[in-house]
Formats: structure tokens, sequence, C-alpha cells
């Protein structure tokens, strides 16, 4: 070997390294041109690199040679790359481009209230639904104290900006639920069907919503299953009004949790005073199951619920000398299967099918009212992720009911009514992200329902600007189409209904900061094509027409807060609202009786350390409601005085895994008043007498004891509370 | 003459050879995190993780870098920013290799970050995953003493809240101290923190 040769090539190539020391330098801004610091800077594939300083000026050496890529990276940015001559790179500026992907990256908000783990901004929290004083683990209850929602105490459900209870949708992992709430009858309050338990994120729309949801004219309230069970755990219950039991076994890939509760309400009804006679107390057997499998590209989740209710009850009618008996039985069964996942690239399916069965047994005093429905869903949708900047969505969705109802006076009249319904619809929709600060969503709807004959188009639109780093505007337009409610529909003769239609127009400012948010929210809706009838009760011979219409204008304001004290949450919701509707037998337009101008809910929450308590206080106030009083000329003239309520709740931890809990409802025990029914005939002196619409009772406790045993040690019921 | 080619070429060799480099950038890294130069450190352990695509070491210490800078950190924004770098960092190790204790310390320690920045929010929805994530991590190595540790320690924090008995947790604090002597890390760079953390709260289980 020749050790000369050797040694030159050693040291050509040492002196290759010692001398080829590049340096790169220059400055990294963002798109208006201000510095970025903190940016890394660096030669793909080696070490060498640095940090770009407080005016985002970087600098540094490099023995690489000839063409490299330059690599800056800054988190909320979309990553620079791009290949450079290294012994060229002197003072050049490097801009940055926004990420659209970004954390704090614009949301369309107008419309949802989000709940959750995914929601960016979340209104209430999953363990608002059960911690809310007042809401006895009824999530219907804990979203009332939202803005644009009205306390309708003899009804329950959810009335929102406006719409009747029936304008709102509920879906369970985006696939639609049919019979929502419990079975109840006149004036006696019902509840939701699903225990918040299972659910780990909501989002609760107002107006002007996905082209995704159809068939609801006012509201959509989203409820997301749980992707995955915590782990291996049994709960139990003994409470004031039944028992619970719930079990979650969690596997590699699947889990299952199975709850199970007993309701039986005989013992509260014997402690407080109720406005109406029990015969037998309400009562309820139910049972639900989530199953979840965990495929590689996605989630297989089967929901199934089973509920069993009873009651009977007379009630004082101002038409009759002798109470009105209601004898109700009504089970319930509601299946959901989905699936979720990914294909291929950046294609996302999601698919699946409902299955609801409602059975109704009443008896009023001697006649007997028996109904029962079938409904399904199926749907099918897929997403594909085109580019950063724009996602495009599409789906088709099948929903067939069908209704029979049978109605024996055990006398003289006996009756059948029922109807089937089918409706296919097909909706698209495109996400377009402008840039981190603009983003819209532009769809429509397109539905053929066989049983009015009818095909409708429904366009959606929104768009949200975002103006600082706290605030945002969103806008939001949509059509909506419903078919007329059973009630209805049930008397349906050669497709003589049309849907019943609405336009939103909302308009919504959102400001964010850690622990607080601000919403406010100003809509206009327009009804048309609403049902009227010429009869004082829905019947078969009435005669009905399209022909209604109607308006709903208002403002909403929220505000959450959790910095102002330590450990105490509040939130703060306001409601304003003007309503007119033409529709049903009304003589003219006016005022529908579930609409209060004005209203207004404070929920507080505050954990008391030393205690190992969490106490709650929440106050719903709204003015009086409108009423018809025939002993008046003028056409739903009369008001009711303003309604109020003060609900409190303590829940107190005995161990880590045993809690102790109660609560009370009306605090203050005031004497609410939800409307009055007035005689059909008026009496010797020519007056129509009345009676006043009342709670069942003025007053509801509960007192709870609920124990967790699992391996982990930390866990509890407090969210299931 | 022969004895001094051999002495550069031997020279040449290792500086060719990646691992003093490795070692180098490594150590570079540490030296700026001694520093307290926190973004620096972060940013030479991300080029080093673009560069040595098999070792986990680097990313791991860009989770742990920006993880134990964001405890302290007060600006929310910056925070989040901290914990979603190191999520990532983490994730991409953790795609490729689901069976490393160490990484499921990590993961808890991320968690753990999130439930102090914002107990309120936070301290239902993370403590399962933390301790999750330790079971794991205990799973994968019954004598990591950072798992053993960490597990320890995440409960007796919440202590004054859940009211659990401390004795048996103040019990698995001393076996951690135990592992912590015999622990031996496989590389010079592999982690081996947290006895300084454990001896702490050790004095604290005596008071």
């Amino acid at each position: 070997m020749n050790t000369k040769l050797l040694f030159t090539a050693v040291f050509l190539f040492l002196s290759s390294i010692i001398f080829a020391q590049n340096t790169i330098s220059g400055k990294v801004v963002d798109e208006k041109g201000k510095p970025v610091p903190g940016a890394n800077i660096y030669i793909d594939g080696t070490y060498d690199g640095a940090t770009s300083s407080e005016t985002g000026e970087f600098s540094f050496e490099t023995t690489a040679t000839g063409n490299q890529y330059l690599v800056v990276s800054f988190l909320i940015y979309e990553t620079f790359k791009k290949e450079i001559e290294v012994n060229n790179f002197k003072n050049q500026i490097v801009k940055l481009k926004e990420s659209v992907n970004a954390l704090d990256a614009v949301v369309i908000t107008a419309g949802t209230l989000e709940s959750g783990d995914k929601a960016r901004v979340s209104v209430l929290k999953p363990l608002d639904i059960v911690t809310t004083a007042g809401s006895a683990g009824n999530i219907i209850a804990a979203l009332q104290t939202l803005p644009g929602t009205q306390t309708v105490g003899e009804d329950g459900r959810l009335f929102v900006r406006g719409g009747e209870a029936s304008e709102t949708q509920t879906f369970v992992d985006g696939i639609r639920v049919a019979q929502p709430y419990g079975a109840t009858t006149n004036n006696v309050p019902t509840r939701g069907r699903f225990s918040p338990f299972l659910f780990s994120g909501i989002a609760f729309s107002t107006g002007g919503y996905s082209a995704e949801y159809g068939e609801a004219l006012s509201s959509v309230l989203l409820l997301n299953t749980q992707d995955e069970a915590d782990y291996n755990k049994t709960d139990m219950g003994l409470m004031s009004v039944g028992l619970l039991f719930g079990n979650t076994q969690k596997w590699a890939k699947s889990s299952l949790s199975v709850n199970t509760a007993y309701i039986n309400l005989a013992p509260y009804q014997a402690v407080i005073p109720q406005n109406v006679e029990w015969n037998n107390p309400y009562q309820s057997l139910s049972g639900e199951t989530v199953y979840r499998y965990h495929f590689t590209n996605g989630i297989f989740k089967l929901y199934a619920s089973f509920n069993s209710e009873k009651f009977d009850l007379n009630q004082k009618n101002i038409n009759f000398e002798e109470p009105i008996r209601t004898d109700l039985n009504n089970n319930n069964f509601y299946l959901n299967t989905s699936y979720k996942g990914s294909i291929g690239t950046g294609w996302q399916l999601t698919t699946g099918l409902s299955y609801g069965y409602s059975k109704n047994k009443i008896k009023f005093n001697l006649s007997d009212l028996d109904n029962d429905e079938n409904a399904a869903q199926l749907k099918l949708k897929l997403r594909k992720n085109v580019s950063e900047h724009f996602k495009l969505s599409f789906g088709a969705d099948y929903f067939i009911t069908k209704f029979n109802e049978n109605f024996d006076d055990n006398d003289a009249i006996s009756a059948t009514n029922g109807y089937d319904s089918n409706i296919a619809a097909f909706y698209t929709e495109g996400d377009i992200l402008f840039s981190k600060n603009l983003a819209a969503k532009v769809g429509f709807r397109l539905s053929n329902n066989s049983l009015l004959d009818e095909t409708t188009i429904t366009p959606r639109a929104s768009i949200a600007y975002k103006v600082s780093k706290t605030s945002q505007f969103s806008f939001a337009y949509g059509d909506f189409t419903q078919t007329p409610v059973v009630d209805y529909i049930k008397y349906s003769k050669y497709h003589q209904f049309e849907s019943e239609k609405a336009s939103h127009y909302i308009l919504n400012y959102q400001f964010t900061r850690h622990g607080q948010t601000f919403r406010a929210e100003a809509y206009y809706k327009d009804y048309s094509n609403l049902v009227k009838y010429d009869t004082r009760d829905i019947q078969y011979n009435s005669v009905f027409n399209n022909n209604g219409s109607g308006y709903a204008k208002g403002l909403d304001l929220f505000w959450r807060d959790s910095n102002l004290y330590k450990n105490l949450e509040y939130w703060i919701s306001y409601s304003y609202i003007d309503s007119e509707r033409d529709y049903k037998n009304f003589r003219t337009t006016a005022t529908p009786n579930f609409i209060a101008n004005h209203s207004l809910s404070i929920v507080t929450k505050y954990f008391i350390t030393d205690w190992k308590s969490q106490i709650g206080f929440t106050n719903s106030f709204s003015t009086g409601r409108p009423y018809d009083n025939p002993n008046e000329t003028q056409f739903m003239n009369g008001k009711t005085k303003a309604y109020n309520s003060l609900s409190f709740n303590w829940a107190y931890l005995l161990t880590t895994q045993k809690i102790l809990y109660f609560s009370v409802s009306n605090l203050l025990g005031t004497q609410n008043i939800f409307g009055y029914d007035y005689a059909r005939t008026p009496d010797a002196a020519g007056v129509y007498n009345r009676q006043a619409v009342l709670p069942t009772a003025d007053r509801f406790f509960f007192v709870g004891f609920f124990w967790t045993i699992s391996q982990n040690k930390n866990d509890n019921q407090l969210k299931n509370l | 003459m022969t004895k001094i080619i051999t002495v550069i070429t031997l020279f040449i060799c290792s500086l060719l050879s990646a691992q003093p480099q490795f070692e180098q950038g490594m150590g570079k890294a540490f030296q700026l995190w001694g520093e307290g130069k926190t973004t620096e450190a972060s940013a030479m352990f991300e080029r080093i993780a673009a560069a040595e695509k098999t070792s986990w070491l680097p990313n791991y210490y860009v989770a742990l870098v920006n993880t134990t800078a964001a405890f302290s950190e007060k600006d929310r924004t910056k925070l989040e920013l901290m914990l979603t770098k190191a999520q990532d960092a983490l994730d991409t190790e953790m795609i490729k290799d689901q069976n490393n204790s160490e990484l499921y310390v990590m993961q808890a320690l991320i968690y753990t970050a999130w439930v102090v920045a914002d107990p309120m929010t936070n301290g239902q929805k993370y403590s399962i995953k933390v301790m999750e994530a330790y079971a794991k991590a205990k799973a994968l190595d019954p004598n990591n003493p950072r798992a053993v540790f960490g597990e320890a320690d995440y409960q007796l924090g919440g202590a004054k809240w859940t009211g659990v008995d401390t004795k048996p947790l103040c019990v698995e604090v001393d076996k951690a101290i135990e592992l912590f002597a015999t622990f031996k890390p496989e590389t010079p760079f592999s982690p081996k923190w947290g006895l300084e953390r454990a001896l702490e709260v050790q004095k604290g289980c005596k008071k």
C-alpha cells in the first residue's frame, strides 16, 4: 500500500470536513411578516440547525454540501421544506403559513352548543349533565339550562326557539332515535330515555345545522356513545326512588357495558304532597347495553336499550265532576349499530342502522287507546379529505315508520288509524377552510317522502370568521322540512299533507379564553306550511290544510366562567324570544302557550375540599306564558305569572368509591302555574270556569348512595349522578 | 509514520461512524437542557430525531423536555403547544414500538401535565388514562422504577381529594427507590431520571 497516497487521501477528506463549513442564515416570519421566535431550522438528515431568536433570526453552520433540504418547523405552522444550495443560503426570509389544522383554527359555531372531549369549546362538560342541580340525571333537564330553550314544566321535552317539542330530533352516534322520551300523559312531564352514563359527547344544535340531519324543524340533539370503556368495574346505586346496577368489562379490542335500573316513585310520592292522585306510582324497569369492537381501521358499536314503564293516576278535569283516570303501560326497545372507519387514502366511512319499537297501552277511564310504532333508519356517510383546505362529505338515509292506533271506548266507538311512511334522503356538504381564520360549510339535502308524495331540496350554508385570538363571528342559514306529527298524519288520506317548513338565519358571536366562554346569538326563523285544522280537538273528521305560518326571533346569551373564584364554576343563560304562529286551530296569529318571552338560568357548582363535597344551585326563571281565556274576546290574551325554581344538590364523597348524593328541586316551594284549562261550556252565569295546570308536585327530592367496585380505586360515580 | 496514519485513520473511522455524532448531538442537547434552554434543547432533540429514525430516544426526550417544561408553564397557549408537541413526538415512537415501558411512563406524564394544568376539566377524564398508562408500563417491565414510582406519586398527589389510604402508596415509593438503586440504563442516554423526586416524596411520606 502506498502510505503516502493514503495519507493524502485522508488529509483531503479531513480538510473537506474542516473547510466545508457553510453558514446558513436568515429570518423566519409569519404571513404578516411578523418574526416567529422558537422555530426549529435545520438541514434535513443532519443535526445541523438552530432555533430562531426573539427577532426570528437564525444562523448556523453545516458540514453538509451541495443541494440539501432546509426544514423549518413550528407547531402551529405548516412545516416548511425547500431544497437549497447550502453554500448560497444567507440572510434569506422564510415565510411560514399558518396551519389550518391548528388547535385554535376557526370552527363554525352558529347554532351549536357542544360538550365533550372532542369539542374545542365546550359549553357543557360531560360531568355537567349529572352535576347540574335540578337535572336529576336527566340530559334534557341539563340542556334546559342553556340559552334558546324554553322551560315547559308540564311537558318536560325540549322546546327550542319557538319550536314545538316535536321539532327537535335526537340522534345517537349519528342515527335517529324515533322515541327519545319516556311515556307520559296530559300535563305529566317526561324525561329523556337515555341515561347520561354512556355518552361522552353531546352536541346540541339550536338551529342552522348540517345537511346530514333532516326531519327536524328546529333543533337536533346529537349524543355520542363512548368509543372506549374505562375499565372493568361494577356500579351499584341505592336511591330513594329505586335501584341501579351496572357492569363494564373490557378486553383487548372490545368492551361491554350493561346498566339496569328499577325506578319506583312510591316513596317519594308518599313523602311529598302531590297535586294529582296516584293509583299506582310511576314505575320503570330499564336496561341499556353498549358493545364496542375496535378494528385496525375502525370501530363498531352496538347500543341497545329496553324500557318498560307504567303508572296509573287520576287527574281533575274542569269539564267533568269526577277526575279522569289514566292507566298507562309502555314498552320501548331501541337498537343502534354503527361502524366508523377509514378506507383508502383520506376516506372516512360511517354506516349504521337503528330500530325503535314503542308500544303504549293506555286506559282513559273505560276507554282503551293502544298504539305501537316501528321506526327504522339506515344510514351511510362518506367523507373525504380532499386537501387540507377542503373536505367533502355525502351520504344517504332511509327512514321507515309504521304507526298503528286502536281506540275503543268499550261502548259505541271503535276506530283504527295508522300510517306507513318511507323517507329516502341524500345529502352532500363541503367544508372549505380558506385560512385559519375563515371557514365555510355549504351543502344541501334532497329528500323524498312516499306518504306525502313529495320531494324537497333544502340548502344549508354557514360561514365563520375569526377576528382575534379569542373571538369569532359565525353566520348560518338553512332550510328545514319535517313531516307533520303523528297526531295529524295518522289521519292522512291521499297524500293530503305536506311537509312543514322552516328557514333559519343565525348570527353568532363567540368569545373564549381559558376558563371563560361568552356567546351571543341573534336569530330569525320563518315557518311556513304549518298544519291547521278546524275542530276543537284533532280528530278523524277534522279538515286539515297546510296554510299555517309563523316566525320566531330572539337573542340568546351565554356566559360561563371558572376563573372568578377557586373551585367555583358557574354559567348564566339568558334568552329573549318574540314568536307568533297561525297554526293548529288558532283563530288568528298569536304567541303559542309554550313561549315565555324572557328566560334566565343561573347554574353554580362549588367544590369544598375540606368537606369532600360538591354543592350546586340552579335557578331557573321565566316570564309568564300566554293562555287563551274564552271569557275575553282577544285570542290568547292571558298571561300566567312568572315561573321560578331554585334547585340544590350535594354530593359527598364518603370514601373515593362511595358517594352520598342529595338533591331537591324548587327549594323555595314556589307555586308555579303553567297555564289554565278552561271549561268547554260556560256555567249558568255565562262564565267559562278554569283550572290551573300545575306541576304534579311542587318539589322533587332525591337521596342516593352510589358505590363503585373496581381495581382503580380513584373512580366513582360522581360523573353518573 | 505508520503509527500516525493508524491514529488518524482510527480517528476518522470514529468520526465517520454515526455513534459519536449521535453522542455529541445528544450531549449538546442535554447541555442546552441543563442550561434551561428548553426550546433549543427540544429543537436539538427534534433534529436528531429527524436524522436518526431508528432510535426512540431523541423523540422520547422531545416529549420529556416539553412535558416537564409544561408543568411550570403559566401561559395557557404555550402549555397546550408544548403538550401537543410532546404527544406528537411520543406518538411517533409509540407507533414503532408498543412494548416499551418507558414510553407508557412518558404517556402517563403527559396526561398528568394536562390534569395539573386544569384539574377541574381534565381531572376526571385523564386520571383514568394516567393510571392505565402506568399499569401498562408496569405490566411491560415490573422493575421499571419510574413506572412504580409514578403510579404511586400520582395517587399520592390526589390523596387529599380522594382520601385514599397513603400507607400502601408510600410502600410503593420505598419499593421504587430500591428499584432505582438496582436499575441499569441500557445505553448512556436511556432514561434514568426520577430518583431525586422519589426521595423527596419519601420524605413527605415519613412526616
